[in-house]
């Protein structure tokens, strides 16, 4: 009477992925000593986690991230358009809806980055198929089936399924498993609304043995039933893990609002705190509620409404979430991502709503995102055919700021993520620890200790430390590994001085040399 | 999946027992002993037809023909009794008819939190119903159906200033498909598709409210109002490719070929968007019984929990257990996720749902909802006997424990269980005793089959058909 022979039959589990600083450390040795490689980013940091919030239903960008001196925007929404007085002001020119109180507290801390004008070229306005670009990370015309998320955890752990890794790779809160979470192999991730209730189902048939698998062969069924067996084996086996951290997560006592994204969010918090080596929890909540084509705010206040609504239960549950994580000490541990498959008209229609529209802003919150607004303000003139907005920001450029600075990956295994190399458009989103040194005797003695200012426009200052040595250099290259500039480092201040203003925004590697010893860091250029 | 050619000519072997459970799995929510039984030795043709003429009974609500229930006290109260009415009539009565009915519910969606009131759904329903086998009448209805209209705001879509929430999913979810249209047809549709109002339970077309200035629809210009759009849709080869997916899909497999597709939309056309004969054709032919189809599909929880209760012989089970399975599963019924509805197939099985679906028929067996102790009872309130024997008893050979495995098997599996599995399966029944001590009349005959059925219902196998 032992169900667990099902699993017994299928392969060994609970070995650990491929330890990832390791590579990363191997790769960047031999980047760096091969000079005119591609150099690529070297950071430490495989312990970050990522949280992405779906806005399902396409959110509205304009009345997100209001453009409240832009006269356009107002005559285009007569009716929905926020008023200046009403906008929580965010730059001279940008305010945020009223109820993004906390986007707008996490922004003044620094810690909110808002990326203008985010889509991709020949934007979809379908949900299914905006959705799934958005998902798959694949250009417009490109039909996808596995999700980025799904393709880069599927390199971390290139044994899966017959290997599942100690803690599930990814954890959707719901009910059910997005496309994004789809790897080549399968569902890299499992999908569960409440730690005890996926315990409690998972090991409700204990007492009955379990029927053995049978290999049907390479027949439709056939594969629907290794499919099959194969969700069943994650569930049985990260059922118990989830349970385990779960019982041991703490909570700090920050009261999360009682909607489904705030409940949704805690889970998340406990199962961090818990200690689920989980890389990636996707949440999404309220359906497509985001398809606002009708009354999308109240008729007579363009401030509450269904929108309005949405956007506070968003913003409540993240701020309450983030309170937790500071509290619980993981909050550099952590970064958050919004995305939704598309933004909205420019105008509004004649139903107090807005149709379906191309680029909107997307936000990346967090203790180590380098809080800012990314892009320049929406332009209300120049506009599509449609009258929709113009692409400012490839929404891969978001996602390869995630692989390249949250995740630490080098800029190859980006590409190959992501299909198209977006190494040198992405956002500087993530502030960039410090982290490979290549010379063991010398490394402990040679650090950087600041870049101001960091993003940059001319003038850098490099403060570092370099020990009793004083033969120290540093090195400013691009990401395709060209050097641009070497600058001294003056011995007695520990400083090194370039000029940026020549260089094209985006972002670049310093490499600070002393003998044979070298650490990395990143230097990012605005305009 | 299907390889090259696609063979739409009739299957002319009578059918096997085998043949028949593949039959009603697909054309039916009751793919029972009897119902297969019934149709062996038939040719394909004459079962098929069969399947298709039965016009099932629908008694409506007691409620249905009320105004509108729209305020907080009147409108929640009758959704759940909304969703026991539908799946009610799926438990009741076995048709093909009912099947079609709940594919178009999940083809053109509509959810009771944004209609709010359940008369407009149940109208919506039988508007499904009455013109399930012409698609040309279904379109023509829907766009001035009172639950689509407020579903997707085209009561709210004015001259002048139209909403483009039908338009878009007319030609992308409804018709088309992604590709076959231009966002320009949208804004030109979405024109047409103005000069509509709800009144009371019904609604009103009015060519006052209605744009009837010069559009361009594919390539077409001409003063079109909304009849004109769903004319001009149709004529798209595109939409008779795009509803022969759908129907593929639902009855045969969900990858098909695009040689299936164009197949099956060439006998769409040939039939002026007629869908019985299509699927008389569809169901009775050699593409249909091929070994490479069956088992090729993922059971909804519809057909998950109906189907169980018709192998079951207890159709009688109060709908509400049904339709909080359902919820369960994650197929609320009258309320898909997104206007795409339920995407099907794989998208029903993750690491939640798998382990909710055996926990699910392991209970169902054992007469229990899933998750509680709470009883399963009939329509009437009483205690749902399960009598698993009764059921076995109609099998042949119900006397020797193999054939009985053999048997339940071919009942409840679309695919062939492997000799170890059915050693399993043997073992887990005789719990430990010799084949040989099986005996139907036996007092632990029940509970042995409890067991067996149990075990059945927990395998991946079972979630196909």
């Amino acid at each position: 009477m032992n169900r667990r022979r099902f699993l017994s039959t299928v392969g060994t589990t609970g070995v650990a992925v491929t330890a990832l600083p390791t590579m990363i450390d191997n790769f960047a040795v031999k980047a760096i000593a091969g000079g005119g490689e591609r150099l690529h980013r070297l950071m430490g940091g495989s312990d970050k986690i990522l949280i992405l919030i779906q806005l399902q239903g396409g959110n509205d960008g304009l009345n997100t991230v209001i453009p409240y001196t832009d006269q356009r925007y107002y005559d285009a929404r007569p009716r929905i358009g926020i008023s200046k007085q009403q906008a929580l002001r965010l730059t001279d020119t940008l305010g945020l809806h009223p109820r993004l109180t906390g986007f707008r507290d996490l922004y003044e801390q620094g810690k909110m980055a808002v990326v203008q004008g985010v889509t991709y070229p020949n934007p979809d306005r379908s949900h299914f198929r905006g959705t799934d670009i958005w998902l798959t990370a694949t250009d417009a015309d490109v039909f996808g089936t596995s999700g980025w998320v799904g393709r880069y955890l599927d390199v971390l752990a290139p044994d899966f399924p017959s290997v599942l890794p100690p803690s599930p790779l990814a954890v959707q809160i719901g009910t059910s498993l997005s496309l994004g979470l789809l790897g080549p192999k399968g569902a890299m991730g499992v999908t569960f609304r409440d730690p005890d209730e996926f315990y409690r189902m998972v090991n409700s048939g204990g007492a009955i043995e379990e029927v053995p698998f049978a290999d049907h062969g390479d027949t439709p069924a056939g594969r629907e039933v290794r499919f099959m067996r194969d969700v069943a084996r994650s569930a049985d086996v990260y059922a118990d893990v989830v349970k385990g951290a779960a019982d041991k997560g703490a909570t700090s006592g920050v009261a999360y609002p009682s909607t489904d994204i705030g409940g949704k969010l805690r889970v998340v918090s406990q199962l961090i705190s818990g200690g689920l080596q989980t890389k990636v929890f996707l949440v999404s909540w309220a359906n497509n509620n985001f398809d606002t084509h009708a009354n999308q705010t109240s008729a007579s206040d363009a401030t509450v409404g269904n929108h309005a609504n949405l956007l506070g239960e968003l913003s409540d549950a993240v701020a309450a979430f983030m309170q937790d994580m500071k509290q619980l000490g993981l909050e550099d541990k952590v970064a958050g991502m919004t995305f939704s498959e598309f933004g909205r008209r420019v105008a509004e229609n004649g139903s107090v709503g807005t149709d379906h529209g191309t680029s909107a802003p997307l936000f990346v919150f967090g203790s180590e995102v380098n809080g800012a607004v990314y892009g320049a303000d929406p332009d209300l003139v120049n506009l599509d055919d449609r009258g929709d907005m113009l692409m400012q920001h490839d929404y891969r450029d978001v996602y390869a700021a995630v692989l390249l600075q949250w995740f630490a990956e080098p800029s190859s295994l980006a590409s190959q993520i992501l299909y198209h190399d977006f190494s040198s458009t992405a956002l500087p989103l993530f502030k960039v620890p410090v982290s490979v040194h290549e010379d063991a005797s010398r490394s402990s003695m040679i650090g950087f200790r600041s870049i101001a200012p960091n993003p940059a426009m001319s003038d850098v200052t490099v403060k570092v430390d370099i020990g009793p040595f004083a033969d120290g250099g540093v090195d400013l290259r691009d990401l395709t590994g060209r050097l641009l500039g070497t600058a001294p480092v003056d011995a007695f201040s520990g400083t090194a001085r370039f000029n940026v203003s020549s260089l094209t925004a985006g972002t670049y590697v310093l490499t600070l040399r002393s003998g044979s010893a070298a650490t990395h860091t990143l230097l990012h250029v605005t305009r | 999946m299907a390889e090259g050619t696609i063979d739409l000519s009739p299957y002319t072997t009578p059918l096997t027992l085998q043949d028949a459970y593949h039959l009603v799995r697909r054309a039916t929510f009751h793919p029972s002993f009897s119902a297969a039984s019934a149709l062996v030795g038939k040719g394909a043709g004459q079962a098929v037809q069969q399947l298709l003429a039965v016009e099932p009974p629908v008694s409506l609500p007691s409620w249905a023909n009320d105004p509108p229930a729209l305020t907080q006290e009147t409108g929640p109260p009758l959704w759940t009794e909304l969703q026991q009415w539908w799946v009610g009539q799926t438990l009741q009565h076995s048709a093909a008819l009912e099947v079609m009915v709940a594919m178009w519910h999940n083809h053109f969606t509509s959810d009771y939190l944004t209609v709010y009131a359940s008369q407009w759904m149940v109208k919506q329903s039988m508007l499904l119903r009455t013109n399930a086998w012409n698609f040309k009448a279904l379109g023509e209805n829907i766009v001035g159906d009172p639950a689509m209209l407020r579903y997707l705001n085209g009561n709210q879509s004015i001259k002048g200033n139209p909403n483009e929430n039908f338009a878009r999913e007319w030609f992308e979810l409804f018709a088309l498909g992604i590709g076959n249209y231009t966002e320009f047809d949208i804004v030109e549709a979405a024109r047409a598709f103005t000069g509509w109002r709800i009144v009371g339970k019904d609604s009103e077309y009015s060519r006052q409210l209605a744009d009837l200035g010069n559009k361009t629809i594919f390539g077409q210009t001409g003063p079109w109002e909304y009849g004109d759009v769903i004319r001009l849709t149709l004529e798209q080869e595109a939409c008779s490719r795009f509803i022969a997916t759908r129907l593929i899909r639902t009855f045969v497999e969900f990858y098909p070929s695009a040689e299936a597709i164009d197949a099956v939309a060439a006998e769409i056309r040939a039939n002026n968007y007629q869908l019985q004969p299509v699927l008389q054709k569809l169901l009775s032919s050699v593409y249909f019984y091929q070994t490479t189809v069956r088992g090729a599909l993922i059971k909804s929880p519809l057909q998950l929990a109906v189907g169980l209760a018709a192998v079951t012989q207890t159709t009688n089970v109060h709908p509400l257990f049904v339709v909080r399975s359902m919820i369960d599963l994650t197929m609320t019924p009258f309320f898909p996720p997104t206007v795409e509805g339920w995407k099907g197939h794989h998208a029903w099985i993750n690491s939640s749902t798998f382990p909710n679906r055996q926990r699910f028929g392991e209970s169902y067996i054992d007469g229990r909802m899933a998750g509680t102790s709470t009883k399963l009872t009939t329509r009437d309130g009483a205690d749902l006997v399960i009598d698993l024997v009764n059921v076995v008893r109609q099998l042949p050979d119900h006397d020797n424990a193999q054939a009985v495995v053999d048997h339940v098997c071919e009942l409840l599996l679309p695919v062939q269980t492997s000799t170890e599995q059915k050693a399993v399966l043997l073992d887990i029944m005789m719990a430990g005793l010799p084949a040989s001590y099986w005996d139907i009349d036996g007092p632990t005959a029940n509970s042995r089959l409890r067991l067996l059925f149990q075990s059945i219902v927990r395998m991946p196998e079972y979630q196909l058909m």
